[in-house]
């Protein structure tokens, strides 16, 4: 079989695939196209990347969300169509559906997952990489947050990329310390919470001016993008956004960076269980926990954590989130560690029930509004039953 | 009395949630009517030697090492151990109390010398999953926590180990997990590792003030029940 052809031939059967398994109703079926055109094809990523216009985005916290955004920016500002991710599926399988969905766009804009980084930017030698963030995050499957800043380091060596990057992150700076072209954007430096001391020598960074110093100089470099220090994450990275759309030659008009912070629908979903509405929001490590109870405005809260593959097997992270704004809240736990968190709040002087499902959650409260925080899996078990789909997702406790 | 807790430098050694030992300990003293006070020793700051219990957690290895050549020129912990008081030690915490432990840079480096122990790091891959551990001491339940290191650690003839292994790795060593000696204790269990064993908080507060009251917590019970029940079944 000609090489063309193979890669036809398993786009084809990760099509049929794909389509098999959503009406099946197991997922969206990007995983399992991918999975089948990358049986018959393992070259399939590089060939259909091949010649393509690629932005890669990565980060620990927002990389679903920003890569949506670029997409759309990128799509009005050069009056083209555009490939992108769907649903954060950023592994192998993900990828090459991806690419494999319109193999004829020129640009694609792909979310990829920090581990795969490498890999991903070799087989595809994007234009642009969009680094917007690393922390705390299933830290069961990275080891430590300094070891995938290490992992990039280490890989971005070379002068055929430019890398946008967040500089206020330590980690993000010592990612990009031996690459060719790295866009800084600062926001005038924050405190990072895992930074204590230097990626790059060990030593203990000094905070003292709000922004990192060491003496090896980590941080000494300019950024040439410079936004306000009062933003939020997601403005933050939408700031990021417009420098790659700018990067890979679109027009963007500047206004745009506000139009792209309002929930992204696949973090923030209304859903409607016995009858309530239940204001849910996806939180899935320390940082994002933080955000999303700072959200928090309802009197009726529920807490869903579930501890399997994708939200991280070690719940010891909950200690390392201040739950006392929920003091004076009605707050129930739900799911699979709803015992470890019950435990957490109590200890802040928060008195919690706890129950197995949303359903017995929501009969146990008034008939004032519900707002729920829900770890990845929790949060997608809670989309699945909400189209009908008695699924479990994420892989095991 | 006031309970003196010193919790040494949790931005460095907090990396696995480890600093909720703290809250866990003040919780259960104060529901015994003990007062307690919290000091936070940060980077640069002189370790009290006057505490009751020190704390110190897991972190990855740039902080590791920066926290022991801080703990090595301070000396306070060593005066304060030498004078009697507990130190429950987790991970990376546990490493540096030893006597030696690898550099990151490569070869070995001279830990603090507190607990009778070394720590190698061999060509084995990561130790990452559920812990579970048959105490020692027999009056004490089974304790779990969840394990994430590196290291390999060995103990010397006069430290007895916190436990046996049931699942999990531990200290690498003879189905050894953690160590005891005197009113040291050490363990690769985070969860925090005195979230998930409640009796383990006790065990570490008696240290220093004998006898405890009962005091029955049901969100800690209850926790501590689901998870040795679960991992029983696995």
């Amino acid at each position: 079989m000609s090489k063309s052809l193979r890669l036809g031939v398993a786009s084809a059967v990760g099509e049929i695939a794909g389509v098999a398994s959503k009406a099946l109703g197991r997922g969206r079926g990007e995983s399992i196209r991918g999975q089948a055109l990358l049986a018959i094809d393992p070259q399939a990523i590089k060939k259909l990347a091949s010649g393509r216009d690629i932005v890669l985005v990565s980060g620990t916290n927002g990389k679903t969300t920003t890569t949506a955004n670029l997409a759309r920016v990128l799509a009005d500002g050069t009056d083209e169509d555009v490939s992108t991710s769907v649903y954060g599926a950023n592994m192998r399988s993900g990828i090459a559906a991806a690419l494999a969905a319109k193999p004829r766009n020129r640009y694609v804009v792909l979310e990829v997952d920090e581990l795969y980084l490498p890999q991903m930017y070799d087989l595809m030698q994007p234009k642009v990489i969009v680094l917007l963030n690393l922390s705390r995050d299933q830290l069961h499957r990275t080891g430590e947050v300094r070891k995938v800043a290490q992992l990039w380091h280490d890989h971005f060596t070379r002068d055929d990329v430019t890398l946008v990057i967040d500089r206020d992150d330590p980690f993000l700076e010592y990612a990009v310390a031996n690459a060719g072209h790295v866009l800084r954007v600062t926001f005038g430096g924050r405190r990072h919470p895992d930074a204590a001391t230097c990626p790059n020598c060990s030593e203990l960074l000094d905070w003292t001016a709000g922004d990192y110093q060491c003496s090896c100089g980590l941080g000494s470099k300019l950024a040439t993008v410079r936004g306000e220090r009062s933003l939020s994450g997601p403005a933050r990275n939408a700031v990021l956004v417009i420098e790659a759309a700018r990067l890979m030659g679109a027009v963007v008009p500047v206004e745009t960076a506000a139009k792209l912070t309002a929930n992204p629908p696949d973090r923030v979903a209304d859903n409607i269980v016995a009858g309530r509405l239940v204001h849910t929001r996806l939180a899935k490590n320390p940082e994002s926990w933080r955000t999303s109870l700072a959200q928090v405005s309802a009197p009726n809260v529920i807490l869903a954590v579930n501890a399997r593959g994708i939200d991280g097997k070690d719940t010891s992270w909950l200690w390392d989130v201040d739950y006392r704004c929920l003091q004076g809240k009605q707050v129930i736990c739900v799911s699979e560690r709803r015992r470890d968190v019950a435990y957490r709040i109590s200890v802040q002087g928060i008195v919690p029930q706890v129950v197995s499902s949303f359903e017995q959650a929501v009969a146990l409260f008034d008939d004032q509004p519900i707002d729920a925080v829900a770890s990845y899996t929790a949060f997608q078990d809670l989309a699945a039953q909400q189209m009908g789909l008695n699924v479990r997702t994420g892989g095991r406790t | 009395m006031t309970i003196s807790i010193v919790r040494l430098y949790h931005d460095l050694m907090g990396t696995y949630g480890d600093q909720g030992n703290a809250e866990v300990l003040i919780h259960r003293a104060k529901a015994r009517g003990l007062d307690c006070e919290l000091v936070e020793v940060t980077p640069h700051m002189p370790v009290p030697t006057s505490g009751d219990i020190y704390l110190i957690g897991g972190g990855e290895d740039g902080p590791q090492t920066a926290s022991l050549r801080m703990l090595q020129k301070d000396g306070g912990l060593s005066v304060a151990i030498d004078r009697g008081a507990s130190l429950f030690a987790v991970c990376a915490g546990f490493q540096i109390i030893g006597r030696q432990l690898p550099n990151p840079d490569g070869g070995m480096i001279e830990g603090l010398g507190l607990l009778d122990a070394i720590t190698i790091v061999d060509e084995s891959p990561r130790s990452v999953g559920e812990l579970v551990i048959e105490p020692s001491q027999p009056e004490l339940p089974v304790f779990t926590g969840f394990e994430n290191h590196q290291g390999l650690t060995e103990l010397g003839p006069e430290v007895r180990p916190l436990g046996k292994v049931s699942s999990g790795i531990g200290n690498g060593f003879d189905g050894l997990e953690g160590a005891w000696q005197g009113n040291i204790i050490a363990t690769y269990m985070h969860g925090p590792a005195l979230a998930r064993n409640p009796e383990l908080a006790d065990v570490v507060l008696k240290g220093v003030v004998g006898e405890l009251t009962p005091y029955d917590d049901d969100f800690a019970n209850e926790l501590a029940r689901e998870r040795r029940a679960t991992l029983a079944t696995k």
